[in-house]
């Protein structure tokens, strides 16, 4: 300031204004850039999301739908034995309908070519229609069956044709024999509802999210059991009858520091406490849930403790004053007005429970499990573990799946991100 | 009578119990001369009367479910013949789940033998008669607890306060889980951080300068060199939590600043929340990202620049971690901001600065402590990140400081530690709750660091 | 408002309790439990799923743990809470079959179901190498014999593939490998590092002890990565790194095998009539290990050995040659399938 006061003497002509508006365009650009870098900051993390969003969305999208074959099949009694249909020869029956279908296929190498363009799966379709109706032996139905991985990879346009032959999970005849099929029409994309359906599978086309969104059910479902009234009492009392005093300081500054402890830490005392200590069952979504509701429980004191103190005094002073003893107050006039925040604070607390990985690798909910888990301790895995697991598998139609499971997974989360801003904007007061 | 059916029966019960002991705290009112007389409003005696007939009965039912299978399985094992009930024990425990699955209408092993379906009806009607004596029991204790609490009631009886301490109780249990949790956590890894500092001493663990811990798991095996330095995971944890911090805090900020100083309100409406989705999103989804997106781009573009970029380099899950971070650096500054009295920039305004000029010079200085405080909250919460750098960052533990080169970090080796290995005496698997314990200790630090400077700075201008 | 009191208290209990009780009513097991490798985790998931949507029983569950850790938690104990199988891409080493025992896990059946090649593999981008397995040894052991001549050993000075032998690329050697955990690592010294090693006359007249730390100890100076069991994202980053190369099992390479190709090792490409053949040098086989105590007890145990075992899963038409397994040859499938009907038990570990 003085030298600029010094200079301002030295130029009396020279106003005080005059040095202003000097600086002024240079001050103004600065501005200008200033608030040009805040924008940049926005509209880069928000390119981050697009481009997150557009690379998950871009490897996922075709896998909501499925590549399936036409066949015509012949419910052959000689292969489909009356006394034993549920241990026939279904793949026998799926292999003489594709070698009827292509007459001309000779020779063992040949004919397993020919085997490996419709899934695995084909069989079990064909089993449970049988064991469904055993009167459809003897006829001939068509029935689509889902083609195998590498042909739903070819149809979706993976794999370039022109590559060398050895270099290609398709041989030439296969090529040839997917493309007569096609002309035949007997190809088909059709809607993925095996993916919504069914539970995992080590084959990419009878893979599906469902055995892992039970899996996912029954964990949250026991951490909003556990955490939501616990979360909400020790809110209660913390904010409105807890006497100041070191107890609840300490009380306090656990709760604190519990929200910000890594996830995986809980998932250490998961392991030590939860399975090895108390002997539970690994892999059950009962101790996934538990080892979430100690990681959510802090969350949602912390949501219920802001709503209860965002309700004002004068409610409590009223009810008080009217005779109301202090738990009345609490019950009949603060816990009422205060339960949509607390809500919202729940809500968001189980949107992350539902996306955590971490903790639940530890005990145990990192397995190979197809069947639909029917109970707390049936062994199960989430969604996120799920993806987490297919990330590894070697089959490349797992990349597609393990995409199309993220927007699942991301759908049900903005879903619930969605119901909490709503309920908060429904039931936001200004005092 | 399945557990089930006595639990829903209890429920009723404790209804009914609930409208007799406020009929009777009518009736006791009517005698009085009204309802003004009683001590307490009548729904409290009925309530009263609920919680009496409900919790002893619950309390036995809770007992004696915790018992109920050791005793039964004791008693059907002690019907078995000899032959079986002299099997050694983990062998006898197969058999039980055997007449167990046969019980409970599972697919069974093999051929049911007769002295297994013995076994099995012996096992079901032990259960019928358990589950029968349990109804009974819980039933009675919920008719005579109720009984008694109603012929107590008199005018005098003090039924609110002895409901509201009941319920206080509880509250105050519920308030004390997360001091449980926290001993919980403390003492599950340091039991077994313990243990393994006997094995390997802890100035080798906090200042050794080499890790593998991939000693040999089998005594004819011979594996790394099974050094336990946590040095260099630590740096890597660092460098990538550095890398992810250099993302997020100026973006973050100066987001912060822009939604808070200069956005109008509609930008803000929608801007706000976008930013937020960032921050909702699972790590395992970020994981997925790096790992098949941003790892190949960071190479490819290393390879253009002449870079030697390690396929699982620190950068790649540096980048992404930040991304995921900056939602927090901008939530908790942008409070901050606005919690900075409007005051203060009117001030500056009045002088003549421009709106950046206020910021830098009044508005951020004032916000400092707590931004800083907010920035230490990231940290830590990089620091404990785990799904991102299992799937996109290494194993292995460099001790350098050249973003482009795979390090590892604390939540990578615990996960790697721990997955499938459970035996819980190799120094391997205890190296994990050491590490376990470092990362509590660390986040612990920063986030004490952090509230107390968020909270001393909070409320200076109110 | 007391009324919703009661009642919310009353169902807190009601869950408190019910968990509780859920819990020590503990269900009894109806579904194999199965551990270990990762590399035979791809065939016994396959072989699992068939079994459980083809019979009444339950689908077996799978967990991946490596070999090594397999075989911890299966020699735990006899009991429902332990492992029923283990997958193992080794055999049981002498050490784990004691501690079998030593836990009363007394009477194991062995059951081999095919082989595995290892392979060196890198990205298609890249071309294919020409190594032997005393280069890999050069490249990627701690301590190698002088370059400069003697009978002594160094710390691992190559850098890249050209120090090691000229006529190998000039690229950093960089290769992203399995952690001692893991069978493949196991077997991977066994069938590279330990062959390499002998190739050396005055290595191989160390004693056994010194022998060992010679040929298994793995350098850690950056050039061996080691990247955890998780092979897919090994080939994953052999894709976006031409540079790098990985070892893992053939399967991995048969799956991806238009992204990534095996390296020639002493001349031999790795494809499945090489492996097959025993041409491959680098192959080893693949186990299952079943508690016998479990068998007839945990429902649906035979049913599993049986499909397993059939001609349809692991012979050389089966579904488990089309997911990359290399087939055993006729008499020793029908030799194991006797074994397996006969639950004949392992007794000594040199009995083959």
């Amino acid at each position: 300031m003085n030298k600029d006061d010094s200079k301002a003497n030295k130029k009396v002509e020279k106003r005080t204004i005059d040095i202003v508006h000097q600086g002024l365009a240079k001050r103004y650009r600065a501005e200008g850039r200033f608030k040009f870098y805040g924008l940049a900051a926005i509209v880069m993390s928000l390119l981050c999301l697009a481009i997150l969003f557009i690379s998950i969305v871009g490897n996922g999208y075709k896998a909501f739908r499925q590549t399936y074959v036409e066949l015509e099949v012949f419910f052959d009694p000689a292969i489909l034995d009356h006394e034993n249909l549920s241990a026939a020869n279904y793949s026998g029956l799926v292999k003489s309908t594709l070698r009827k279908m292509f007459p001309e296929v000779k020779g063992r190498s040949e004919k397993r070519e020919l085997y490996k363009l419709v899934s695995p799966g084909a069989a079990f379709q064909l089993r449970k229609m049988v064991l469904k109706d055993p009167e459809i032996i003897g006829r001939s139905i068509s029935v689509w069956v889902p083609a195998d991985d590498d042909v739903d990879m070819l149809i979706k346009g993976y794999f370039s044709t022109d590559a060398a032959e050895n270099a290609r999970r398709l041989s030439d005849k296969q090529l040839a024999w997917i493309e007569q099929l096609r002309e035949q029409g007997k190809v088909k994309k059709k809607f993925n509802t095996t993916f919504f359906t069914a539970g995992d599978s080590r084959e990419p086309e009878l893979a599906g999210i469902w055995g892992a969104a039970v899996g996912s059910f029954f964990a949250l479902l026991v951490t909003l059991l556990l955490s939501f009234p616990i979360g909400v009492a020790a809110a209660v009392y913390l904010e409105e009858f807890a006497p100041k005093n070191r107890w609840t300081d300490l009380i306090e500054v656990n709760i604190n520091n519990l929200a910000a402890v890594p996830s995986i830490v809980f998932g250490l005392l998961g392991l030590a406490v939860f399975l090895n200590f108390f002997g539970f069952p690994r892999s059950a979504p009962l101790v996934g849930g538990m080892v979430l509701s100690l990681m959510t429980l802090p969350i949602i004191i912390i949501a219920s403790r802001a709503a209860l103190q965002s309700v004002p005094p004068s409610i409590r002073e009223g009810a008080l004053g009217v005779g109301a003893s202090k738990m009345q107050m609490v019950v009949h006039h603060v816990l009422p007005l205060a339960l949509p925040g607390m809500l919202t604070g729940t809500i968001i607390g189980m949107a992350r429970a539902l996306g955590e990985t971490a903790p639940l690798l530890m005990i145990g909910m990192v397995a190979f499990i197809v069947d639909i888990p029917r109970g707390f301790t049936d062994p199960a895995t989430v969604l996120p573990v799920q993806i987490y697991l297919w990330a590894d598998s070697p089959e490349r139609a797992f990349v597609e799946r393990t995409s199309a499971a993220i927007m699942v997974l991301l759908a049900f989360l903005m879903l619930m991100n969605a119901a909490a801003i709503v309920l908060r904007k429904k039931f936001e007061k200004r005092w | 009578m399945s557990p089930a059916t006595i639990l829903t029966v209890l429920l009723i019960f404790s209804s009914v119990a609930y409208y007799l002991g406020r009929k009777r705290a009518f009736a006791v009112a009517g005698k009085a001369g009204g309802i003004r007389y009683l001590h307490s409003r009548p729904t409290y005696y009925g309530a009263l009367t609920a919680l009496w007939c409900g919790i002893p009965a619950l309390l036995l039912f809770g007992l004696w479910l915790a018992l109920e299978d050791k005793i039964i399985t004791n008693l059907v094992v002690s019907g078995l013949p000899e032959a079986i009930r002299t099997l050694p024990e983990n062998r006898l425990n197969l058999v039980v789940n055997d007449i167990k699955n046969l019980v409970n209408g599972n697919v069974v092993a093999g051929a049911v033998t007769a002295t297994i379906q013995e076994a099995a009806v012996h096992y079901r009607n032990l259960k019928a008669t358990s589950n029968a004596a349990l109804a009974v029991g819980v039933f009675s204790l919920g008719i005579v607890a109720t009984a008694v609490i109603r012929s107590k009631i008199s005018s005098t009886l003090r039924a609110r306060n002895l409901v509201e301490q009941l319920i206080e109780y509880f509250l105050i249990a519920c308030s004390c889980l997360a001091i449980l949790t926290t001993i919980g956590i403390i003492l599950s890894v340091l039991f077994e951080a313990i243990r393994f500092f006997k094995a390997v001493p802890l100035t080798d663990f906090l200042f050794g300068l080499e890790w593998s811990p991939q000693m040999a798991i089998r005594a004819d095996q011979v594996g790394s060199s099974g050094a336990f330095g946590a040095i260099p995971v630590l740096s890597g944890t660092l460098m990538i939590s550095a890398i992810a911090m250099l993302v997020a805090v100026p973006i973050g900020l100066m987001s912060a600043i822009y939604l808070a100083e200069y956005a109008n309100r509609r930008f803000r409406d929608i801007a706000k929340p976008l930013l937020e989705i960032l921050a909702g999103i699972p790590t395992v989804v970020y994981g997925f990202f790096a790992a098949i997106t941003v790892a190949p781009f960071v190479r490819r573009l290393g390879f253009t620049l002449g870079l030697d970029v390690s396929s699982e380099s620190a950068l790649a899950a540096g980048l992404v971690m930040g991304i995921m971070i900056i939602p927090f650096v901008s939530s908790l500054s942008d409070d901050v901001i606005n919690a900075v009295p409007q005051a203060l920039r009117d001030g500056a305004y009045s002088l003549g600065a421009t709106r950046s000029e206020t910021i830098k010079q009044v508005v951020l200085p004032a916000a400092l402590p707590g931004i800083v405080g907010s920035i230490l909250l990231a940290v830590s919460r990089a620091i404990g990140e785990t799904m991102i750098v299992v799937m996109a960052a290494g194993l292995a533990a460099n001790l350098t400081l050249n973003p482009f080169k795979t390090v590892t970090t604390v939540t990578v080796q615990i996960v790697t530690l721990l997955i499938g290995d459970q035996e819980f005496d190799s120094p391997k698997t205890l190296a994990a709750f050491a590490l376990g314990l470092l990362l509590f200790v660390v986040t612990l630090l920063l986030n004490v660091i952090a509230l107390h400077v968020v909270r001393r700075y909070r409320e200076q201008y109110e | 408002m007391v009324r919703k009191t009661v009642l919310l208290v009353a169902a807190l209990v009601f869950v408190f309790v019910a968990s509780t009780g859920v819990v020590n009513a503990q269900s009894a097991r109806d579904y194999i439990n199965i551990v270990g490798s990762s590399t035979v985790y791809p065939f016994a998931t396959v072989v699992a799923e068939q079994f459980g949507k083809t019979t009444r029983f339950k689908t077996p569950k799978i967990e991946s743990t490596g070999s090594g850790g397999g075989f911890k938690l299966f020699c735990a104990g006899v009991g429902v809470e332990y492992p029923d199988i283990t997958n193992a891409s080794r055999r049981i080493k002498e050490s784990e079959f004691e501690k079998c025992r030593q836990n009363g896990v007394n009477e194991i059946v062995e059951v081999k179901i095919g082989y595995d090649g290892i392979v060196l593999a890198n990205s298609k981008k890249a071309k294919p190498m020409k190594i032997s397995r005393k280069d890999i040894f050069l490249a990627l052991a701690k301590n190698v014999p002088d370059p400069k001549g003697g009978e002594r050993l160094v710390g691992n000075p190559y850098r890249t593939w050209k120090d090691v032998n000229r006529s190998l690329p000039n690229i950093k050697i960089e290769v992203l490998g399995p952690p001692p955990t893991s069978g493949t690592r196991d077997a991977f010294v066994e069938l590279v590092m330990e062959e390499a090693a002998k190739s050396y006359p005055w290595i191989k007249t160390m004693d056994k002890k010194a022998f060992k730390e010679v040929a298994h100890t793995i350098r850690e100076d950056g050039a061996y990565i080691e990247a955890g069991e998780n092979d897919n994202l090994i080939v994953q980053k052999l894709d976006a790194n031409p540079k790098a190369f990985g070892i893992f099992g053939f399967s991995f390479l048969d799956q991806n095998g238009d992204r990534i190709q095996g390296s020639f090792v002493d001349g031999v490409q790795p494809t499945f009539e090489a492996i097959a053949s025993g041409e491959y040098p680098v192959s080893r086989p693949l186990f299952f290990y079943v508690k016998k105590a479990h068998i007839g007890v945990i429902p649906g145990m035979e049913g599993y050995l049986n499909e397993f075992t059939s001609e349809k899963t692991w012979g050389p038409e089966g579904y488990l040659a089309d997911k990359g397994l290399i087939p055993m040859p006729d008499a020793e499938r029908m030799k194991y399938r006797a074994d397996v009907s006969k639950l004949r038990v392992l007794t000594a570990l040199n009995n083959q």
